[in-house]
């Protein structure tokens, strides 16, 4: 079912796909065994190993990808890296977190996670935050050595995103044998002696709940497992056994709440803190309705992800950190909000759903993980920007081979950038407009450029270039009155605003500009890119 | 450490809130964790003013409890 971020409108969907998990008893296609994470079959010949990574590069880093079973799986692995640091000092729950968690991640390129475990009022309790909030830990996790370009980054998601027509395992344990359940509450529930909660943002409505993998199952079809929804909400805390969700009718759970209430069905959740790190990643990628995020996380990180049964009947990470079981509060509506959302803006109030917590389950000593999200760059554009890229891309190179790659990693896909093989004077703004019109594009990409095959367009002083030397104002189209995310604070009203697309290709005939332009000939290619890595080997080896 | 002056909502103005939690150690209490009953704000009496002082927080946050049916309802119940 369809995956989403906190963003208030998530409209996508995408070609239908078998992942159903194996049965029991039936043999798994175990394709990712004894391979590394590069042997992950990939959909046709595009998309081969990123721009001649070598193999033995990142062997190593591939097979310590693919052991990660848990959170703290990577937060190990995150520490063995130097990617993850361990603050010991005494800290306000405000608003020290949140000045350490921006300052920490204020280094997009390397910055660490923050693993804090002395924050006043809170003893003895543990949070963690930033967990993918910059490149070298995103590339970790995909098992890249964490100096990887984000366009290996992209490229390698790419392949990935072909192989998830797999067939995925997925295995189960009792949940006696689920290390979420050393620990069982069921009375007296009281989620501050738990979770070290904290203000995100300065003017948010309360202290929320930002990472929450939520799981719910469709109320007319509770048996049926892909139908079952993991999503990332956001959730309030209300009261020691209260919250609210905040949803609306276009997301999965929020049809399922209002059948719920119409039915007189009850609805019960399960909310997951402190997850494999690649359910927070994959969540965020939208699924159609019927699709398993478990089993596409599982298919992406090629790796098998354990499930036990939570008590209250879900599908749980079964080495997650806390799980709280909640139950709807019918036909109840809750002040929610402000909170500061990924466009850097605060949404309004609203009255959103009434959760009651029935109990809590967690492993000894659990690891809340938090997120800043707020004025960007913040974790969550990280988190997601690739899962926003990939699936735009995958769109359009169906129906346009010369699509070469798709940098949409700016907030949500809020701008885009596209490089292309171009064919002829227009064609770029004619496959802009095809971009406008993918599921996600529609409502998201509202500024989008387009660039030359010989623009790198995660390389935005390229795409500089390319803006300074190739586009006339006459190429800048503006489409008004489009369909919009409803948060953007550019929008004319919300859910509805101007477009922008700005042709930065070159002139081709029938064009008749710049007939007598020669470009100068940087060299390019393989062969330098074999030597940037290597320059960077020289200087990660410290050679003088 | 800043706390505020009273109990009243920063938000709202509002006089129905309550204590949900305090933090301790060693038996002192480090801060406490307060919720409006009119308008749902919680904060905790340790944060800056700007966050919970109402002469210092910016008023564009404020909140009206006599017109909570302007905010809209993200979900609509359905009869």
């Amino acid at each position: 079912m369809r995956g989403r971020s906190q963003a208030l409108l998530d409209i996508n969907a995408h070609s239908r796909l078998d992942l159903t998990p194996n049965q029991p008893g039936q043999a798994p296609d175990r394709f990712w065994e004894d391979c590394s994470v590069e042997e992950i079959p990939a959909r046709g010949s595009a998309e081969k190993i990123p721009n001649g990574v070598q193999r033995s590069s990142i062997a190593v880093p591939a097979k310590k990808a693919r052991q990660i079973g848990s959170l703290r799986d990577f937060i190990q692995l995150l520490t063995d890296n130097q990617q993850c640091i361990r603050w010991t000092e005494p800290v306000m729950p405000e608003p020290d977190i949140r000045h350490i968690a921006v300052a920490a991640s204020n280094d997009v390129r390397g910055g660490p996670a923050v693993l804090f475990d002395n924050i006043r009022g809170y003893p003895g309790r543990k949070l963690i935050i930033g967990v993918h909030a910059t490149w070298a830990n995103i590339a970790l996790l995909l098992g890249y050595p964490k100096t990887a370009t984000i366009k290996e980054l992209f490229f390698e998601m790419t392949r990935r995103w072909g192989a998830k027509g797999a067939k995925p395992e997925l295995n189960w344990i009792k949940p006696e044998d689920a290390p979420v359940n050393e620990v069982r509450i069921e009375k007296a529930i009281n989620l501050y002696d738990l979770i070290p909660l904290t203000r995100i943002n300065e003017f948010d409505g309360g202290f929320y709940l930002g990472k929450a993998a939520v799981v719910s199952r469709d109320p007319r079809d509770p048996e049926d497992f892909n139908k079952q929804n993991v999503g990332i909400y956001r959730l309030q805390i209300h009261a020691p056994d209260t919250f609210s969700l905040m949803t609306i009718p276009a997301h999965d759970i929020g049809r399922q709440i209002l059948i719920a209430e119409k039915e007189n069905r009850p609805f019960r959740i399960s909310v997951m803190l402190g997850n494999h790190p690649a359910i927070a990643m994959f969540a965020a990628t939208p699924l159609a309705y019927d699709e398993s995020e478990f089993a596409y996380a599982s298919a992406m990180m090629g790796q098998p992800i354990t499930l036990t049964q939570s008590g209250n009947g879900l599908d749980i990470l079964a080495g997650t950190e806390i799980v709280i079981e909640a139950e709807l509060m019918t036909g109840e509506r809750i002040l929610e909000g402000p909170f500061g959302e990924f466009p850097g803006s605060y949404s309004g109030v609203r009255r959103a759903p009434v959760f009651k917590v029935t109990a809590v389950s967690h492993r000894r000593d659990p690891i809340f993980e938090s997120i800043y999200i707020g004025k960007g760059w913040t974790e969550h554009d990280t988190l997601i920007g690739l899962s926003t890229s990939v699936p735009i891309y995958s769109v359009l190179k169906d129906q346009f081979p010369e699509i070469q790659a798709v940098n949409a990693l700016y907030h949500h896909g809020l701008t885009g950038i596209i490089s292309l093989k171009n064919r002829y004077g227009g064609f770029a703004k004619s496959v802009a407009l095809r971009a406008l019109s993918t599921p996600h594009g529609m409502m998201y990409l509202k500024n989008l450029i387009m660039v030359d095959d010989d623009v790198d367009p995660f390389d935005l002083n390229q795409v500089m270039w390319a803006i300074s030397v190739r586009t006339r104002a006459s190429d800048i189209m503006v489409m008004p009155n489009m369909p919009m995310v409803p948060i953007d604070p550019a929008a004319e009203v919300p859910g509805k605003g101007h477009h922008l697309i700005i042709d930065a290709t070159s002139f081709m005939a029938p064009d008749p500009v710049g007939p007598d332009m020669k470009m100068v000939n940087r060299p390019t290619g393989e062969h330098i890119e074999r030597l940037m890595r290597q320059i960077r080997k020289m200087q990660e080896n410290g050679a003088q | 450490m800043s706390t505020s002056t009273s109990n009243s909502c920063p938000r709202c103005r509002g006089e129905r809130t309550e204590t949900q939690y305090q933090g301790k150690e060693a038996g002192q209490v480090i801060w406490s964790v307060l919720h409006c009953q009119q308008c749902s704000f919680s904060w905790r009496d340790s944060e800056p003013p700007e966050s919970i002082s109402p002469a210092k927080r910016d008023p564009f946050f404020n909140v009206n409890p006599e017109e909570v049916k302007r905010y809209p309802i993200v979900l609509p119940p359905m009869a």
